[in-house]
């Protein structure tokens, strides 16, 4: 692997994210100047400067799972000879192109990892996920920032956890040192300025080193699942937890595993779409059935779910895996500071436990 | 279509008339009885009421890229139900202060009363809000934006 | 200063719990910097209340929104902690009846201002707050690559720079000194006047730019202690279809006009839709002019005089000009 180490100084980096536009779709993390605190990957553009050091709010998963994306258009057409019959045709979507994810951080990495369970393990693969995602390299960070609402040793990742990536970047003060970790990388290595020297190489362990050593977040879930089962109907203990929740979407949209989504057809005269969009378990729609009956009718039942999916519907059905990624991010996000680690910490019952 | 370039030859607008059943339905159809000569620009969708009238759906056409949208109703004092009207005024003032705010021109939303017998007036009203329109060109609504960096959907 | 308006929360607490069912208040989030709505149903859980300035959320909505607030005859009165502004917001939803002034007990409190978490940025990147000490007028930030001293004026937020009603106008006890308003009422609307100076195109080019950035996550919307209609939200609903599932700019425009003129006469400019907003949109600017219409047009400021009308519940059949 020697030749696939490759070092780009800082101050080549929009350089090299030039370079790599030029054959595949670059998605970077992205701050704007005046709106310090809010981090969007976006796709590159010459001039841009990603933002490596804050964690972005956003995170990438839109690059793989849009906010909004077509399943196929569809025309109607009148038959001229029979007035009661109409001709539908159907036009497949936008064929998906290759494109990298610079930047992201381990936690994010994980959070396509889950994905990937869902939509394109099988046995039931979606076509248009699993086409993107093929074309798609994760270029993943070490991470070297943590927060207070970081919690991803807490649930199977780590800051230098390397599942999932496809280049693994190391900063190294004046740079950084970039390894292929797979095949599917070495492509792109040619176009990411000199090889890593020895020095460079070695300060990249180091950091590295250190990376893995730090736990972040001392959450233990590995009893979540049952936990939740015991506290699923106590009413007072969502009443507890989630009581001052507000039932917007931001925790869903931010997360890195969530992957709800809605399916309409949006029709406009005689022609129309068929699209399939973000759609959040926290919302009253997103149960809402055609009786008008909702199984989950308020706020409580529908945090439960939340909660409930990623600690224990999700192990149970995939092996284990935990459904969230540790990246504090619908902590962070959550207008009434909910925090999901005191929720799942406390699904176990203690004798007189004191919130 | 048969768009031209030519500035003396105008581009057909979208106008959205809203008029409620009981007055100014009834003003346009006396001017159109009288035959007096009205700009053809109009779109008119029937309501029961001014009071009806949900200032969203002025925005809603406005945002969409209609070129101007026009309220009529019965006169103040004189509605069918009483006061619709009245709610409605409050409503439609205020938003017509907002529009510009939010970069539309306050120009492309008119509200006014005309009652079932003033033929006269609404040819008035018409001509003068379709020549106000006209002079404001076609609305690009709020699409023409590109950030350049995301897909179109 | 706020230790002590904290103690006396508490004592008034403890005095009033035999009338009360509930007090919503705000405890001590996941970390120091974060505070959280908190639901008090024993008295035993009074020490949990904090007080201090990243108090942010206004807490009146859960009178009305909140699936475990009472609302039922008969059962005792419900606490609630309230801000000047917040106050506002309970005053508005009593003018329309959609809760009790007798079934409130309010515990009002004087407000030097809410910080913006936002503007709490250390000088250095990378660096993590650990902590913040707060002073009369200074903020001493220790983060992880030193310590940094903030003006207190200068990491409030929007709202507060602007607030003209620090002391609660509605309360059954109040704690602490009376807090005098930040401006003057001329100066209220100034951060919108900035925008009207903006020619046409300019306005529409900075709506573009903000509300482009909008997930439509709704949390500007229920957030807000006066979106009430909350489940049945025309946003949302597919009959009627008000708005597709597009993520463009003219459905993103067309939910911020549902959300800004079903408040138009309404909004108490709590500021909590722009405090909200993952994507720190100014979403409270379009409150702010509609407010500021409604002003110069009908002389209403909402949230004020519990038995006012809000304007556009009403009429005037001799009102000219409009």
């Amino acid at each position: 692997m020697g030749n696939a180490i490759r070092y780009i100084a800082l101050d080549k980096l929009t350089r090299v994210l030039g370079r790599l536009s030029e054959i595949l779709d670059v998605w970077v993390p992205t701050a704007s100047e005046e709106k310090k605190r809010l981090v969007r990957f976006m796709p590159y553009q010459a001039g841009m400067i990603p933002e490596l050091v804050e964690q972005s709010t956003l995170g990438p998963k839109g690059a793989l799972l849009p906010q909004v994306e077509s399943l196929f258009r569809f025309i109607y057409e009148k038959d001229p000879d029979d007035a009661s019959h109409k001709r539908v045709e159907l036009e497949d979507p936008v064929a998906p192109k290759p494109t990298l994810i610079f930047g992201v951080r381990p936690c994010d990495a994980r959070g396509f990892l889950l994905f990937d369970r869902v939509f394109s393990a099988g046995p039931h693969i979606d076509g248009l996920y699993g086409a993107r995602r093929d074309l798609t390299l994760l270029a993943t960070l070490v991470c070297l920032e943590e927060d207070a609402a970081c919690f991803c040793s807490s649930v199977g990742g780590g800051p230098a956890d390397r599942q999932g990536s496809d280049l693994w970047i190391t900063p190294i003060g004046d740079g950084y040192v970039v390894e292929a970790l797979n095949d599917r990388a070495l492509h792109v290595m040619d176009l990411l300025e000199e090889p890593a020297n020895e020095l460079q190489t070695a300060a990249a362990t180091k950091v590295q080193q250190e990376a893995a050593e730090r736990r972040v977040g001392n959450l233990i879930c590995d009893q979540s699942r049952s936990n939740f089962l015991q506290r699923f109907d106590d009413l007072n203990y969502w009443q507890q937890m989630a009581g001052q929740c507000l039932s917007c979407g931001i925790c869903t949209f931010v997360c890195p595993t969530c992957y709800c989504f809605s399916i309409t057809d949006e029709l406009k005269g005689m022609r129309g779409e068929r699209i399939r969009s973000w759609d959040s378990c926290m919302f009253y729609t997103y149960t809402l059935e055609a009786s008008g009956h909702n199984p989950r009718p308020t706020r409580l039942e529908r945090y439960r779910n939340r909660i409930g999916h990623k600690f224990s519907y999700i192990p149970e059905k995939y092996e284990g895996i935990i459904g969230c990624c540790g990246c504090g991010r619908c902590i962070r996000s959550c207008p009434v500071s909910i925090d999901i680690r005191k929720v799942v910490e406390n699904l176990e019952e203690k004798a007189h436990a004191c919130a | 279509m048969g768009k031209t370039d030519s500035p003396t030859e105008k581009r057909a607008l979208t106008i959205i008339g809203f008029l409620c059943n009981w007055c100014s339905y009834g003003g346009a159809d006396t001017a159109g009885v009288c035959r007096f000569k009205q700009p053809t620009d109009l779109r008119v969708i029937r309501v029961p009421c001014t009071g009806r009238m949900d200032p969203l759906f002025i925005a809603r056409a406005l945002i969409l890229g209609a070129d101007g949208v026009l309220v009529s109703g019965c006169h103040p004092r004189d509605c069918h139900y009483a006061v619709g009207n009245l709610y409605a005024r409050r409503r439609l003032e205020i938003l017509k202060r907002m529009l510009p705010f939010m970069g539309i021109h306050a120009d492309r939303f008119h509200y006014t009363w005309v009652s079932a017998s003033e033929g006269q007036r609404w040819q008035q009203v018409v001509t003068e809000f379709s020549e106000q329109v006209g002079g404001l060109g076609p609305n690009p609504g709020v699409t023409s934006f590109h950030t350049g960096n995301r897909e179109e959907l | 200063m706020n230790t002590s308006i904290l103690s006396e929360l508490k004592k008034q607490a403890q005095q009033a719990w035999p009338e009360l069912d509930l007090l919503i208040g705000w405890e001590t989030g996941y970390d120091t910097l974060h505070t959280t709505p908190v639901f008090i149903k024993d008295s035993s859980e009074i020490q949990r209340l904090v007080w201090n300035p990243f108090c942010a959320q206004n807490l009146a909505g859960y009178l009305v929104k909140s699936p475990i607030v009472p609302r039922g005859e008969g059962s005792k009165k419900i606490g609630i902690c309230v801000k000047g502004c917040d106050s506002r917001s309970v005053v508005a939803l009593i003018q329309e009846k959609l809760v009790a002034r007798d079934m409130l007990f309010i515990f009002g409190i004087p407000c030097r201002g809410v910080i913006d978490l936002r503007k709490l940025i250390p000088n250095q990147t990378g660096a993590k707050i650990l902590s913040v000490r707060l002073t009369d007028d200074q903020v001493e930030v220790e983060h992880s690559k030193g310590l940094q001293h903030l003006a207190f004026a200068d990491v409030l937020m929007r709202k507060c720079k602007r607030c003209r009603y620090p002391d609660p106008v509605i309360h059954d006890v109040l704690l602490g000194e009376s807090v005098l308003p930040r401006i003057e009422s001329h100066e209220l609307y100034q951060d919108v006047a900035a925008i009207e100076r903006l020619s046409l195109q300019e306005r529409l080019a900075f709506w573009q730019t903000e509300l482009d950035r909008c997930l439509r996550c709704y949390a500007c919307r229920n957030a807000c202690p006066l979106c009430v209609c909350q489940d049945r939200c025309i946003a949302e609903t597919r009959d009627p279809k008000w708005l597709t599932q597009y993520m463009n700019l003219p459905e993103k425009f067309m939910f911020h006009f549902i959300h800004a003129l079903h408040l138009a006469g309404r909004c108490t400019e709590c500021g909590e839709c722009e405090r909200v907003c993952p994507m720190e949109i100014p979403v409270s600017l379009i409150k702010e002019e509609l407010n500021k219409i409604t002003k110069e047009l009908l002389d209403f400021e909402a949230g004020l005089d519990l038995e006012g009308v809000p304007p556009l519940l009403t009429f005037s059949p001799a009102e000219t000009g409009i």
